[in-house]
């Protein structure tokens, strides 16, 4: 006769911390060793790094450059104009923050963020008293985002438009209106530089999108000439390094139109050049995703009396889509990183100014240098934003339960 | 005589019916491949056709010609008085009036079942939404899953899955219902829920041209049982005939593999 076996208690040392750790680290006595040599390394290099950024480095230049780090050569008098793009920014991403705040992945980006900028208006508000005010109007526009956002989920709605309303007034409020002295300014493009340049060149990522999704669905069109011309700038664009694509921008591109290079903000060619060149990473990923979706769900679509175009946007795209998000997030994080590229051109970004720190004489006055200090600085912050998009990636794969259909 | 191209064997619907269906001297390639051969087909309004063969015999390739997943490169179908030309207005005026349940049920995995259903009434045919959406609740309460309206179809078993395929193609009100071996890919203890919702619907009088190697269903329903091999049509009968006579070596060598 059956009998339901009543479930026991796993043998000793299979469960728990402590059976981890004997049966991943001490299981015999070459993994002792093992285990011992890399912990002694470990701690040693660690605990060097540590005693040095604690005792011997200088960070005084790191600290005397926050400006130049932060905006570069953007006049001191007019900070308030990045400040305010930047309080817009704040603002918007706490209205989807907020009204999205039962989605974990939104919520945890918005707090990350908050915190950063909270962290900086408190050094802010003891050190740097002329850019008090701004730090705080930044962290009050993101609190007052999410409480709108919070009161009214709808505004989400009208959001896209938000941003790119955000996109062309933050350039004019950035770039100025009127030559001369005043307010408004004009701050030509060579003086903008620092963490904001890498910001506005990471932007490039959201034209990219859409130029991506038109690329990938040109490249399975079955019209030869739309076919040919995505396959051949897809190929082309990616058969060349970044840097290649920033020096024809920067060089050839002047050239090629007949004009003043000049007539060309540097910046403004970096930006297409970066935007092309993401674009059409994006469109293989896309590529990838288009394939991935079972040729069956075209064609129940198509039985049904669907349109081509209607098959493709509210049955392929959206499954596609959702299977590329990860590697999407993962080209983020690398375009994060490639702008630091754009110092090849000229260009003075969050990168590259530490560079021109290293060369002001107050650095080379300090015994020993001050690269190491300054680099380890940038790399952190890199890290942080990098990380976090890391771990918003792996929330993302989880919630869409990627890895595991 | 060996030149001579054998007569194709004539599958023409009772006379005396209203023909919903007419396929004359149909052919197909795939690139070099000839995967239907003269195929001469007509069905009438209110009858359920069943077509069995061995796999790649271009059972499936026949009927998914009669929607347009596949072209044709020679011979004519008229689906409703509607003959599918390259014309794309044609092809998408005879896809409203037939409905397809496939083998792999093809449900969309990013919409609910209510969404599955009602997305085409919706795009197509311009309903309102609340006109669709009563539309699709009345068709999943006939199929027999109503309390599943609002699950994404990864959460449905695959029973529940291929039931509401067929709501979803019921919803648009098609004239003729295609199924391309709907309970192929299905577990044994599952197949009679779909086929009980199928021997409904041949009942309530559907014109049906289902694909299978189900014969019990053949047996209740079935009007007429086509035997396909090697992209033509071998034998044409009643169920009956196959089950107690059938003519051709082939037919009863098939038979005698599945029965």
């Amino acid at each position: 006769m059956f009998e339901v076996i009543p479930p026991r208690p796993a043998p000793g040392g299979v469960a728990g911390v402590g059976g981890w750790i004997r049966r991943n680290l001490f299981s015999s006595p070459a993994n002792t060793l093992l285990t011992v040599v890399t912990g002694v390394f470990v701690v040693y290099v660690g605990l060097s790094v540590v005693l040095w950024a604690l005792f011997d480095a200088s960070w005084g230049q790191v600290w005397a450059n926050q400006r130049l780090f932060a905006v570069y050569r953007y006049p001191a008098d007019l900070l308030w104009r990045p400040m305010a793009v930047l309080a817009a920014m704040m603002a918007l991403i706490g209205v989807m923050g907020g009204a999205g705040r039962r989605n974990e992945i939104l919520r945890g980006l918005f707090w990350s963020l908050v915190a950063f900028v909270a962290f900086v208006t408190v050094i802010a508000l003891l050190f740097w008293p002329s850019v008090r005010v701004l730090w705080a109007g930044v962290l009050a526009a993101s609190l007052v985002g999410y409480a709108v956002g919070v009161a009214r989920p709808s505004f989400v709605r009208g959001l896209p438009w938000a941003w790119v309303a955000w996109l062309f007034l933050g350039f004019f409020l950035l770039y100025g209106v009127t030559p001369g002295s005043g307010l408004l300014r004009i701050v030509p493009a060579r003086d903008w530089g620092g963490f904001m340049l890498t910001l506005i060149l990471f932007t490039g990522i959201v034209p990219s999108f859409p130029l991506g999704i038109a690329l990938a669905l040109g490249r399975r069109s079955k019209l030869p000439a739309i076919k040919y011309v995505c396959t051949g700038f897809i190929e082309i664009v990616r058969g060349a390094p970044l840097i290649m694509w920033l020096f024809v921008a920067s060089l050839l591109l002047p050239l090629f139109l007949n004009t003043d290079p000049n007539n060309l903000p540097a910046i403004l060619r970096a930006y297409v050049a970066i935007t092309l060149f993401s674009a059409a990473y994006m469109a293989e990923n896309v590529r990838g995703g288009l394939q991935a979706v079972p040729r069956g769900q075209t064609e129940a679509a198509r039985a049904l009396g669907l349109g081509g175009w209607q098959t493709t946007s509210l049955i392929v795209l959206p499954q596609a889509l959702r299977a590329v998000i990860p590697a999407i997030v993962g080209q983020a994080i690398g375009l994060f990183k490639d702008t630091s590229l754009v110092f090849i051109v000229g260009l003075a970004d969050f990168f590259r100014v530490t560079e021109i720190v290293a060369n002001q004489p107050a650095s080379l006055q300090v015994t020993g240098g001050v690269k190491l200090e300054l680099y380890l600085y940038v790399a952190l912050i890199y890290f942080f934003f990098a990380y976090r998009m890391s771990i918003a990636s792996r929330q993302l794969e989880k919630q869409l339960g990627v890895g595991t259909r | 005589m060996s030149n001579v191209t054998p007569a194709p064997v004539r599958a023409d619907a009772p006379a005396g019916g209203q023909a919903i269906i007419t396929i004359e001297g149909l052919n197909k390639w795939f690139g070099d491949f000839h995967v239907l051969r003269d195929i001469n087909l007509s069905v009438n309004q209110g009858e359920v056709v069943v077509v069995i063969g061995p796999s790649g015999s271009g059972k499936s390739t026949l009927i998914r010609c009669i929607n347009h997943l596949e072209e044709h490169q020679e011979g004519r179908i008229v689906v409703d008085g509607t003959e599918l030309t390259d014309d794309v207005r044609n092809i998408d005026l005879v896809r409203r009036e037939t409905g397809m349940v496939f083998q792999s049920f093809n449900l969309f995995p990013h919409l609910t079942v209510l969404e599955n259903i009602t997305l085409a009434p919706i795009r197509v045919r311009k309903w309102k939404r609340t006109q669709a959406e009563e539309r699709a609740r009345f068709f999943l309460d006939k199929v027999g899953i109503p309390e599943q309206a609002l699950k994404y179809p990864g959460q449905l078993s695959g029973g529940q899955q291929q039931r509401v395929a067929i709501a979803r193609a019921l919803t648009m009100g098609p004239k003729v219902m295609l199924f391309d071996e709907p309970t192929s890919a299905l577990d044994p203890e599952v197949i009679g829920e779909v086929l009980e919702v199928m021997v409904a619907l041949a009942q309530e009088g559907m014109t049906m041209i289902v694909v299978t190697h189900e014969m019990g269903f053949a047996r209740e329903v079935g009007d007429r049982v086509i035997f396909m091999d090697a992209g033509q049509i071998v034998e044409v009968g009643s169920p009956e005939h196959f089950f107690l006579a059938p003519r051709e070596a082939r037919t009863k060598a098939f038979l005698s593999k599945i029965l």
